[in-house]
């Protein structure tokens, strides 16, 4: 199979930024980390008997700043696994399209300008929008692998991106040439829950049209909001389905709906705690797709060495339509969220992390203690909950309960 | 004349006040610079004598209360990158946004979360940021010699306008060069971190200490910064101590 153009210029850009190593001198920063991570699965799921699952991933980040205002950032990637979630193959992803997550992908390539109080940043770049810590409405440039869904990654974006910087106004003007999805679960594997039939991937149909957005965000003394607005297309599918009688199986076709988002956002703090809350208008011109608003109310503390945030996520369906589609930010909604974080001293932490659906249907918790080893070296432990009705979002992976154990390496 | 021995007998009681603040006023008037930059080196000793090292590098734009400062992690790997922008007021507390590259968002430091150790060092979020005169009330407590040096102690209590985890600090002003010495701070009377100046430079005509020593007294903990590469006065820009250049710098 003949490289696609998107994969010879990544390869081309790497070996640009590569050959022009020497160059670099003092301007020049670089980090990264290699990550070993093993998972266990104390029960079995119906499409996936693999209780165990080993990865490494490698991360290289570097920075270059040839001239006053220039920037560029490059992201680099290697994964591999023992349970087929990374592609055995030797290209160098651009456009994380890939059903599986890539051996080898850029994960970010960008070049910065600034003046005075203009920013432009284009290329592959992470765009975050929002304020709250868990869950965000109108993060809408943020593509995510849910491969295992509820430890989710944040991919990147070709995009390009202009900001004005005015004093305590930003505005942040967003155009996204090329569509980029979020990563589904795997059909064979244990974070999709399928019916007794055969189900076959039968492909995607990517938005061939750009996507457009913009925030302003205003900070005030002690507290800041903003507006933005999305016109584009969902980074989550709804999931077409069509019957084949020969062999008995139901293809599924990925479609990505138009997605038009009204959004606000603001954190406001009190004397005790900050409040922050966040919610989007999520309306689409696509049949199948519903229209609602997802809205996200919190407040956090720091005391001490704790860091506690608890909230709800609400959803207001506006158009209800019936397709079926595949959604984890609308999963953790209708939902009391807490997130607390306690440092015991500088090498070691404990985290806890929960979803609880308020008809009681979904539960998910996540408890992690994390410690560093010596300058170089941390270690993670996490143990994930997941329980609920078959019905329910969360509910449906009640048999993918995990343990899980990270080592890192940082340089 | 009542008039006049009744001012003049104000004036007599006030003098002390009067004297103090002046004090804390030629110390800013000393130290003032466009601005400030060095490449600090933190060492943490916790209470079982564990030891962790850390870099960060600070650049400074303006001068106490109308003062901008980024403060950048550069070591170890693992937090190379967080950052910490601290715009400072001269009639209220700084506003703080702290930047995390793993999560590609700045987060705002709210007033109340400032008593929080600042990453894993003793410096909590407000310890980072520059007191100005005008926020604190101030009374001349007293002389006492500091490692040989005649000092000045200060008793300072925050204003009004200025939320602070502290309700009073003792600063000890050396006499000799108006540069604090040591500082302590109380919370509801208990002493809870002390700040130890030493390594007494004059660079590029300020008199700077090289070498400032934190010490969480609840934790039994220690945080010792050397200011390296300090130099004062750069030409810094205004636009990078921005959100914005929180994100690409």
């Amino acid at each position: 199979m003949r490289p696609s153009p998107y994969r010879r210029c990544a390869w081309s850009s790497a070996l640009a930024l590569a050959a022009a190593w020497p160059g670099f001198g003092q301007a020049f920063s670089q980090r990264g980390f290699v990550e070993t991570r093993f998972v266990a699965y104390p029960q079995t799921a119906p499409g996936d008997r693999g209780r165990a699952v080993a990865e490494a991933l490698l991360r290289y980040e570097a920075a270059w700043k040839p001239l006053p205002g220039w920037r560029f950032a490059g992201s680099f990637d290697a994964r591999a696994d023992t349970h087929r979630q990374v592609e055995r193959a030797w290209d160098l992803a651009w456009q994380d399209r890939d059903l599986r997550r890539p051996a080898f992908a850029v994960r970010r390539l960008s070049a910065t300008y600034r003046r005075g109080p203009l920013t432009f940043e284009a290329g592959k770049q992470f765009i975050r929008w929002g304020k709250t810590d868990l869950l965000n409405p109108t993060d809408r440039f943020a593509p995510r692998d849910y491969l295992a869904v509820v430890d989710k990654d944040f991919l990147g974006v070709t995009a390009a991106r202009l900001t004005l910087e005015q004093k305590n106004d930003t505005l942040d003007v967003v155009w996204q040439p090329r569509f980029t999805p979020s990563r589904l679960p795997l059909l064979d594997q244990r974070w999709v829950v399928l019916p007794e039939v055969a189900v076959r991937d039968a492909g995607a149909r990517y938005p061939g049209r750009s996507q457009f957005g913009w925030r302003w965000n205003r900070l005030g003394p002690g507290f800041e909001y903003s507006f933005s607005f999305f016109d584009g297309f969902h980074h989550l599918p709804v999931l077409e389905a069509q019957a084949q009688l020969k062999p008995f199986r139901v293809n599924v076709t990925r479609v990505y709906p138009r997605l038009r988002m009204y959004g606000a956002d603001a954190a406001v703090p009190l004397k005790w705690v900050t409040v922050k809350a966040e919610a989007a208008w999520l309306t689409s011109s696509t049949q199948q797709a519903d229209e609602y608003v997802l809205y996200v109310v919190q407040v956090e503390r720091q005391s001490g060495e704790w860091f506690l945030v608890g909230g709800y996520a609400g959803e207001a369906v506006t158009a209800a339509r019936r397709g079926f589609d595949f959604s984890p930010d609308r999963g953790l909604a209708r939902a009391l969220l807490a997130h607390a974080g306690y440092t015991i001293d500088a090498t070691r932490s404990l985290a806890l992390e929960a979803a609880i659906r308020d008809n009681g249907d979904g539960l998910w918790a996540r408890f992690s203690y994390s410690q560093t080893l010596g300058q170089h070296w941390r270690a993670t432990l996490s143990f994930s909950l997941i329980r609920g009705a078959a019905e329910d979002f969360l509910g449906q992976y009640r048999r993918n309960s995990h343990v899980s154990l990270a080592l890192r390496y940082s340089f | 004349m009542s008039k006049l021995l009744a001012a003049c007998l104000l004036a007599a009681l006030a003098a002390p006040a009067q004297d103090a603040r002046r004090i804390v006023e030629e110390v800013q008037r000393r130290s003032r610079a466009v601005s400030e930059r060095y490449e600090g080196s933190l060492r943490v000793t916790n209470a079982r004598g564990k030891v962790s090292e850390k870099r960060w590098r600070y650049d400074r734009l303006g001068s106490h209360g109308a003062s901008k400062a980024v403060l950048r992690f550069t070591a170890p790997a693992e937090v190379k990158g967080v950052a910490l922008l601290i715009l400072n007021h001269p009639e209220r507390s700084s506003d703080q946004w702290m930047w995390t590259p793993a999560l590609e968002r700045e987060r705002r430091i709210a007033l109340q979360d400032r008593r929080t150790r600042f990453f894993g060092t003793d410096f909590s979020f407000e310890d980072l940021e520059e007191r100005d005169v005008a926020q604190y009330d101030y009374r001349l407590d007293g002389e006492e010699a500091l490692d040989g040096a005649a000092c000045w102690r200060l008793e300072a209590r925050p204003r009004q306008a200025k939320i602070s985890q502290y309700d009073r600090s003792l600063l000890w002003v050396r006499q000799d060069h108006y540069v604090f010495w040591r500082i302590e701070n109380y919370r509801r009377g208990v002493l809870v971190r002390r700040v130890t100046y030493r390594d007494l430079e004059k660079v590029q005509g300020i008199w700077t200490a090289r070498t400032i020593e934190m010490a969480d007294l609840r934790e039994n903990s220690r945080t010792v910064l050397r200011l390296e590469q300090l130099a004062y006065n750069l030409p810094l820009k205004d636009e990078a101590f921005t959100l914005q250049a929180l994100r690409v710098e």
